[in-house]
């Protein structure tokens, strides 16, 4: 008897982690009611979730924990329309569904024996926090090269994950470069934007992978700087966001071109991107 | 071609040569028997695809929502008080428009075709000396063209463009008296059972597929109240009180701007009988306000109206 | 596979036989408009006629289905039925058009039980058309009018008796239960051959050649800036097309009880591709008509290896603004041409 997709697991919100200072992003830790389903939702990193509050819908959201914390799964969401402000309305121990996992996730195998240079904004860094954990574990470290992560906000305020940030800051094995737009009184840190710390940084494009996730004005910035380091379009890689509905590639909302973003995406290379159809 | 044509194409080439519009949107052959389709024309040497004739039965105006410039258009005489509808609801600018009006003998209603000819495809068609001539692969039919008009065509008392800029053609005699509503008469005669069951029949054929908001020059809002989420008014399944909601509801959301133009219910796939409620509504108006819609650049809609003595006798 | 003849006057009589074993549905009249629906003891079935007016996707696909319900936090997964049915008079077209579709809900990754489950459930019982509409072009984009492909049974029409041919191992099982189907004989089957090749002669569309390939160039091309000018943004083509699948999926109910529903929806509106966010990649007609295009005969021609289009001709004859496909696909090829 076939699995029918549209079902969501059963899953208890655990807790309620509320990342930014304008408290419109929040990362709810989730636990499976039934094992099994957990076991069935073994997922990569770079993979997304429809998120299902019965009575207003789903939303699809990157996972945003890594692979290795198995008993539980997170997604930071940010409140924008009826689902995710249904999400932000939960209190701990609600009961909601995911549906999931679905995308191809970020290549893995491409990954490993690389090193990898992460440049995130805002709040996109989620599904990117998730592959940096996962590098970071030690279980998986010695497969990967270098790790370079460069990350921005707008303002001190808006970095989410500080407390990973915090513990990474503290890390040999990953060189962290966090900076905002606009700094504050009690800001230390860099102050710049990501794509100008991405030039000064001038990571070696050498045996590296880079992975960009962010605003389209971050990204636009960021995609020349790394070319001019040498990073070819066929390292450079993106994760997509795309109006979505079913996830599974049969409600023809999500395409571009031939490729469904839920399901041939969301991550795309940027050589892949080019061949594609400037349709999102 | 007729001399009507003829005067139709000089028209558009002149008003595109001489710039004073960008785009010229008229009817041009369509692809199958009675049919024409909307053309739209930026060059002066394509005019030539412009036709007229009892097939050109689309409301050009719902165009005037997208256009971006100076637009001219042809308009029979319920599409140019369309567009003075639009004009007076801002959604064009009266300098941003030239119409072109051709007093209207009306548009063949092609669904009544079809119910008489049942399952006989007509290959070929031919309108002349009053006469509808239609050919299949082993019939010919003729029909006299008054047969096969849109009823609410022979009745009705706006042939004539309220509002142009060319006119194009000689002017026509109205018919029917201005009270004459013979559909909506019939409506009123029914019980309430009577009509709900005819409506609730009607509407059960709907598939949602929107073509009568689509059609009508009056549904300009960026997001239908069909579409909305926060709140949800309506479902969007099958669901009969669903599917009659939105149908009221646009029907009243139009209410006293509707002018009865019939592009809803040419639009319809399921030939729902969507126009006599619209004609009631626009009844309705004209008796208790006295108001026509698209009759006047000065006059605005009165459920759209409000002055601080208005009477309020009927909530009082 | 096995061949019969039935007489008309018998057919009647196998319907009732169907009856005992299936729902039956098959094209009736309800007021002017020919449907296809489920056959009650009141209806008569209409074996003369051109097609229904919607496509029969709405047997496998219906346009609004529960997905599940569910009250206080339970989900209540919608049962699936294992009711048999048949579907009696499909025309080609459309059988084919159940083989697209199956690319698209019947996949490796995913299958959709709610599609799955009825086409497994279902047969079908086509109607060979001897006398193709001016609007039909099935031959074009690999289909025709005595195409075989999606069915168990084909029936051709021989003036006082049909020709009844066996397509599967389904249809063979369902002749076999028959008591009023007569052996073929070879003048039937001449019969028939006569009557296909005069059918497949009287259907013309525009050329499908190359098609996919001409639109791999021509995503930037100024075409989409005028054709889709007159298209008023409806439903009407997606929603009468048999191969069109989109859908939304949208929670109803209140007070912790509702359901979850699956509706049809069409790339043609234009909030279709809306992000919450307010940005949307396909904001105009043009955007939106090129999509409906390249999806037919280019996106779905890439990952399936089929146009997702049978020339069934109902966008042609209910397109409010008589928007033609067939003139758009000859465009298409035209560009660049001679």
């Amino acid at each position: 008897m076939m699995q029918n997709p549209y079902i969501p697991y059963p899953v208890d919100v655990r807790d309620i982690i509320v990342e930014n200072e304008a408290k419109d992003i929040k990362t709810f830790e989730l636990v499976f009611h039934d094992e099994k389903d957990r076991e069935r939702f073994a997922f990569r990193c770079g993979q997304f979730a429809e998120l299902s509050i019965l009575g207003a819908g789903e939303s699809p959201i990157g996972i945003a924990s890594s692979p290795m914390e198995t008993d539980h799964v997170q997604f930071t969401v940010k409140k924008m329309g009826v689902v995710t402000s249904a999400l932000h309305n939960l209190e701990k121990g609600a009961t909601m569904g995911v549906r999931g996992p679905y995308g191809n996730g970020f290549p893995m195998k491409r990954l490993e024996g690389s090193n990898i240079v992460i440049v995130a904004g805002g709040f996109a860094f989620t599904t990117l926090r998730s592959l940096t954990n996962y590098i970071l574990h030690p279980d998986n470290r010695a497969r990967f090269g270098n790790l370079t992560v460069i990350y921005g906000a707008r303002s001190p305020g808006e970095l989410i994950y500080k407390y990973d940030l915090a513990a990474w800051a503290e890390m040999e094995g990953i060189e962290l470069h966090v900076t905002v737009d606009a700094g504050d009184d009690d800001w230390t840190g860099l102050v710049g934007y990501v794509p100008t710390v991405l030039k000064d940084v001038a990571p070696s494009a050498d045996n590296a992978v880079a992975v960009v996730c962010g605003p389209p004005v971050m990204i636009r910035f960021s995609l020349p700087v790394l070319a001019e380091l040498g990073f070819g379009a066929d390292r450079i890689i993106n994760s997509l966001e795309m109006r979505m509905k079913c996830g599974i590639g049969k409600c023809g909302r999500c395409n571009i071109g031939e490729k469904y973003v839920c399901k041939d995406g969301p991550v795309f290379t940027l050589e892949e991107l080019r061949h594609l159809p400037q349709e999102y | 071609m007729s001399d009507l044509e003829q005067t139709l194409r000089e028209t558009a080439r002149r008003l595109l040569t001489e710039e004073q519009v960008d785009l010229v949107i008229g009817f041009g052959q369509g692809t199958l028997p009675l049919r024409t389709t909307p053309r739209f024309i930026r060059d002066p040497d394509q005019v030539d695809q412009l036709v007229w004739n009892l097939s050109c039965e689309n409301n050009l105006s719902t165009y005037l929502k997208h256009t971006q410039g100076k637009v001219g258009i042809v308009a029979k005489g319920c599409d140019a008080r369309s567009i003075v509808g639009e004009i007076v609801e801002r959604q064009i600018p009266r300098e941003n428009v030239v119409v072109i009006g051709v007093p209207c003998q009306g548009v063949i209603d092609r669904q009544a075709i079809e119910a008489e000819l049942g399952e006989r495809e007509v290959l070929e068609a031919q309108i002349a000396h009053g006469q509808v001539v239609l050919r299949g692969a082993d019939f010919e039919e003729a029909l006299a063209v008054r047969e096969v008009l849109c009823d609410d065509c022979i009745v009705c008392h706006h042939k004539n463009p309220p509002l142009y800029d060319v006119l194009v053609g000689e002017l026509a005699e109205d018919g029917g008296d201005v009270g004459e509503y013979p559909t909506v008469q019939k409506l009123e005669s029914w019980s309430h059972d009577e009509r709900w069951a005819y409506f609730s029949s009607e509407f059960s054929r709907c598939i949602r597929c929107y073509a009568c908001r689509e059609a009508c020059p009056c549904c300009y809002c960026p997001e239908c109240f069909v579409d909305q989420s926060q709140p949800s008014w309506i479902d969007r399944g099958d669901d009969l009180s669903d599917i009659i909601a939105f149908h009221l509801v646009r029907i009243y959301h139009v209410a006293g701007r509707c002018l009865d133009c019939g592009a809803c219910a040419r639009a319809c796939p399921m030939h729902i009988d969507l126009r006599t409620l619209g004609r009631k509504l626009e009844k309705d108006v004209r008796e208790m306000y006295e108001y026509e819609s698209g009759m006047s650049l000065e006059a605005t809609p009165p459920l759209s109206t409000f002055r601080q003595d208005d009477p309020q006798e009927f909530i009082k | 596979m096995s061949k019969w003849t039935i007489s008309k006057s018998d057919v009647s009589g196998f319907l009732d036989e169907l009856h005992k074993s299936y729902q039956v549905f098959a094209p009736l009249r309800r007021e002017d408009i020919l449907v296809l629906e489920r056959v009650s003891d009141q209806d008569s079935v209409v074996l003369d006629f051109y097609n229904t007016k919607q496509a029969p996707k709405e047997v496998f696909f219906p346009r609004s289905e529960v997905l599940f319900s569910y009250r206080d936090g339970e989900v209540i997964p919608a049962s699936l039925s294992d009711e048999r049915r048949v579907v009696f008079g499909i025309r080609p077209c459309d059988a084919r058009s159940s083989v697209l579709l199956d690319q698209v809900f019947d996949a490796a990754d995913f299958q959709d039980p709610y599609y799955v489950n009825r086409r497994q459930n279902t047969l079908l019982i086509g109607l060979a058309c001897n006398k193709p509409l001016s609007t039909c072009f099935c031959t074009t984009v690999g289909g025709g009018p005595f195409s075989t492909d999606g069915l168990d049974l084909l029936w051709t029409d021989l003036g006082d008796r049909y020709l009844v041919e066996t397509i599967t191992e389904r249809g063979e099982v369902l002749t076999a239960s028959s008591s009023l189907l007569r052996q073929a004989t070879e003048e039937d089957t001449t019969a028939k051959a006569e009557i296909a090749t005069a059918a497949e002669q009287m259907v013309s569309g525009p050329s499908t050649e190359g098609v996919k390939e001409k639109l791999d160039g021509m995503y930037e091309d100024p075409f989409w800036d005028e054709v889709h000018l007159k298209c008023l943004g409806c439903g009407v083509c997606t929603y009468l097309c048999p191969t069109c699948h989109c859908f939304d999926i949208v929670d109803e109910g209140r007070d912790g009880r509702g359901q979850r529903v699956r509706n049809w929806d069409t790339c043609q509106f234009s909030l279709f591709t809306h992000h919450t966010s307010g940005h949307n990649p396909r904001p105009t007609g043009k955007e939106r008509m090129r999509q409906r295009m390249m999806h037919k005969f280019n996106y779905f021609v890439a990952n399936f290896d089929d146009i997702a289009c049978v020339g069934c001709g109902r966008c042609v004859r209910e397109c409010p603004v008589n928007l033609d496909i067939r003139a758009v696909i000859e465009s298409i090829t035209q560009i660049g041409a001679g």
